[in-house]
């Protein structure tokens, strides 16, 4: 076998707050979405790089213009910041690609999942921000991506929590269609936004940063009536406080259940009568939001008090379920689809 | 015993008597009450999380949340009702002449009372909650003041354990009077053979010419077990074969719902796992045969990119095979419809 021919099949899920790559070599790696480039002449001395991706940015973002090129869900390709943030996509696509390890010369061939409702535009400006990293690349909704991962392809219904969107899709045996679709904005950023506002309301002095109310909620995101006591030091004019933050975290965490069963009726609602019983058995529950303990069985009474019934099923791996569906989805492309894509 | 010898100094802001006189009139009302058959309430009384609520707001907010208490405690109470703060900041109460059925009672408004309290601390509403420990001194085995607060500091531990807000009254009269009675010989033997006492409670031991100490038997357990669960058995020698199971019905039914969830919870986390697990250990079989057969192959090299494809892939037979295909070809219509839309307006990719 000559050595370009070897073919690397990659499915990559571009999130809001994660970018996750599972490749057919075995490989998967995760990062975090934010790409960083040094401020000035100084900075670049001193990081030694031209470009920082991941939780590197993170962490000397004071040394960096940091971009989040995926926030709310999509390239922000427009705007003043339009080509900074396409770079930054390209920047982001680039090294996920890499730690994938594709051998000199392997054909990288993608499938990326997308917001169920991205635009025409947005699909675009990922596959420009792509280009240069892959051979032939596919986009595919995300949470058809996810339903695709685990063989559920009729009657379910896919619910991917993002940091940016909230995707719902209605899988019915046939690739879903804009109304089996719905794209909301109720996801992990609007939790950590909620729950900003729920600390400065009961703890005005107390001084705090998104990325640690984001860590916060990673850690202690639980809806459970019984969750145990979340007491958290935030700073209060420099000094360590003890804040008892459990009821701002369920409060915060429980208000993107209402528009998610929202979201769920209307699917289920303009279904076929004869399967709505079998849809809202078959909910399945994905991504990183699906992270929040007893997020599903919130879900399930809201469904129960407002639909009769339902049943959620969580993902085993929610970091992965996207990537690894757009990965199967990729393995089982023909060729002459990849080679007509290139 | 909770230690009422400890005597600081902001319980006499509180407006209660000293620890020490406190247990001196105490200990003289029981005697009383014994001397001439009166019946006698005990209640010890804990608030929840009292330490968690001083770590997030501080000292005054504790101080103030015991005063309340201590506020809630007094209207309910006589004038010649009896009130001490421990040492621990737990408060214990005596009722003469309050009949067993009364400690309920009085447990139960002071919960109410409790629930009733606003605190405002930061501009939030703090939530307080009690764990009450109830006794009277009408169990035959009740016969000392130390056994009294031993068998209502049991119920205080029960109730805090099992989360607080509520009360529980056990029925270990017997097992602490039987401990009492195990210190006291131990003690009166460490002083004939001239050693220091045990400070733990002595296993039973025959002392020449006491009466020997009973080890707990099988229904004493029983009863510890099930007053630890929170019920509570008026009479031990009526628990029979029968009245056990509908008890333990009972109790089934109560926490019911509670258990539910929990198991639910546990039963989901065990799904995941599961198939996470019948996942990786199928991908393993998959990775070990596939190796085997690129070790046979020697001469041909597949390159490392192909041979997961089968591991992560499909591999094999599918089911929905022709229905993928279907939706692939649509997903390609649309991609393709895109490239050439891409290469209209930036050119082909180089």
């Amino acid at each position: 076998m000559s050595e370009s021919s070897g073919i690397l099949y990659v499915g990559l899920d571009l999130g809001t707050s994660r970018t996750s790559i599972a490749a057919s070599n075995g490989q998967r790696a995760t990062l975090l979405s934010y790409v960083g480039y040094p401020k000035d002449v100084v900075s670049r001395k001193l990081l030694q790089r031209d470009v920082l991706v991941g939780q590197d940015a993170v962490d000397r973002r004071l040394a960096l213009d940091l971009y989040r090129p995926l926030a709310a869900g999509v390239i922000q390709a427009e705007g003043p910041l339009g080509e900074k943030n396409l770079r930054a996509a390209h920047d982001l696509i680039a090294e996920i690609v890499r730690r994938a390890k594709p051998q000199p010369g392997d054909l990288v061939y993608a499938v990326i999942g997308a917001p169920a409702q991205a635009s025409m535009q947005n699909k675009r400006a990922i596959l420009e921000a792509a280009r240069d990293s892959v051979d032939s690349v596919i986009l595919c909704s995300e949470p058809f991506a996810v339903a695709y991962g685990v063989d559920m392809l009729d009657d379910a219904l896919v619910i991917d929590i993002g940091a940016g969107t909230t995707d719902l899709c209605r899988m019915r045996g046939t690739m879903p269609e804009d109304a089996d679709q719905i794209t909301n904005t109720f996801a992990g950023d609007y939790v950590d936004e909620r729950l900003i506002e729920e600390i400065r309301a009961f703890a005005p002095r107390a001084q705090f940063s998104k990325e640690m109310i984001k860590a916060i909620k990673e850690r202690h995101s639980n809806v459970s009536r019984n969750a145990p006591l979340v007491v958290v030091d935030l700073p209060v004019e420099g000094k360590p406080l003890p804040f008892d933050l459990t009821d701002p975290i369920r409060n915060a965490c429980k208000s993107i259940v209402p528009p998610i069963v929202d979201g769920l009726a209307q699917l289920i609602a303009s279904f076929d009568p004869e399967f709505q019983p079998r849809l809202k058995q078959r909910v399945l529950l994905a991504g990183g939001g699906s992270q929040i303990k007893g997020l599903d069985r919130a879900i399930e009474e809201e469904m129960r008090a407002r639909l009769g019934e339902g049943r959620v099923v969580l993902v085993e791996e929610p970091l992965y379920a996207g990537a690894s569906g757009a990965l199967k989805l990729a393995e089982e492309t023909p060729a002459e689809f990849w080679e007509k894509l290139k | 015993m909770p230690p009422f010898q400890d005597i600081r100094p902001r319980d006499s802001g509180r407006g209660l008597f000293t620890p020490a006189e406190t247990e001196q009139l105490m200990r003289v009302e029981f005697e009383r009450s014994q001397r001439h058959g009166m019946p006698l309430v005990c209640l010890l009384i804990g608030v929840d999380r009292l330490s968690t609520l001083q770590d997030l707001y501080g000292r005054d907010a504790r101080e103030e949340i015991l005063i309340a208490t201590i506020g809630s405690l007094r209207r309910i109470t006589r004038e010649h009702d009896l009130l001490c703060a421990l040492s621990d900041d737990r408060i214990v109460a005596l009722f003469p002449h309050a009949a067993p059925a009364l400690g309920a009672l009085l447990a139960r408004k002071l919960l109410e009372a409790a629930r009733d309290m606003r605190f405002e601390r930061e501009g939030r509403s703090l939530r307080i909650t009690l764990s009450i420990g109830v006794a009277h001194n009408r169990h035959k085995e009740a016969i000392t003041f130390d056994t009294l607060v031993a068998v209502a500091e049991e119920g205080l531990v029960v109730a805090d354990s099992a989360g607080g807000d509520r009360f529980v009254e056990t029925e270990l009269y017997q097992l602490v009077e039987q401990q009492r009675r195990a210190r006291e010989l131990e003690a009166q033997r460490a002083r004939q053979s001239g050693a220091a006492p045990a400070s733990a409670p002595a296993q039973a031991s025959v002392v020449p010419g006491a009466p020997p100490v009973r080890a707990p038997k099988l229904g004493d357990t029983l009863l510890d077990v099930l007053s630890g669960m929170g019920v509570r058995v008026d009479d031990p020698d009526s628990l029979d074969k029968d009245s056990l199971t509908r008890l333990l019905f009972r109790l089934q039914d109560e926490r019911a719902p509670i258990a539910n969830t929990e198991l639910a919870d546990e039963r989901r986390k065990n799904d995941v796992l599961e198939r996470r697990i019948a996942k990786l250990v199928s991908q393993l079989g998959i990775t070990e045969s596939e190796l085997k057969r690129i070790a046979q192959l020697k001469n041909i090299d597949l390159g490392i990119a192909s041979i997961y494809r089968d591991i992560q892939g499909l591999g094999g037979q599918d089911s929905q095979g022709e229905r993928k295909r279907e939706m692939m070809a649509e997903i390609f219509a649309a991609n393709f419809q895109m490239k050439r839309e891409i290469e209209a307006r930036n050119g082909p990719k180089a």
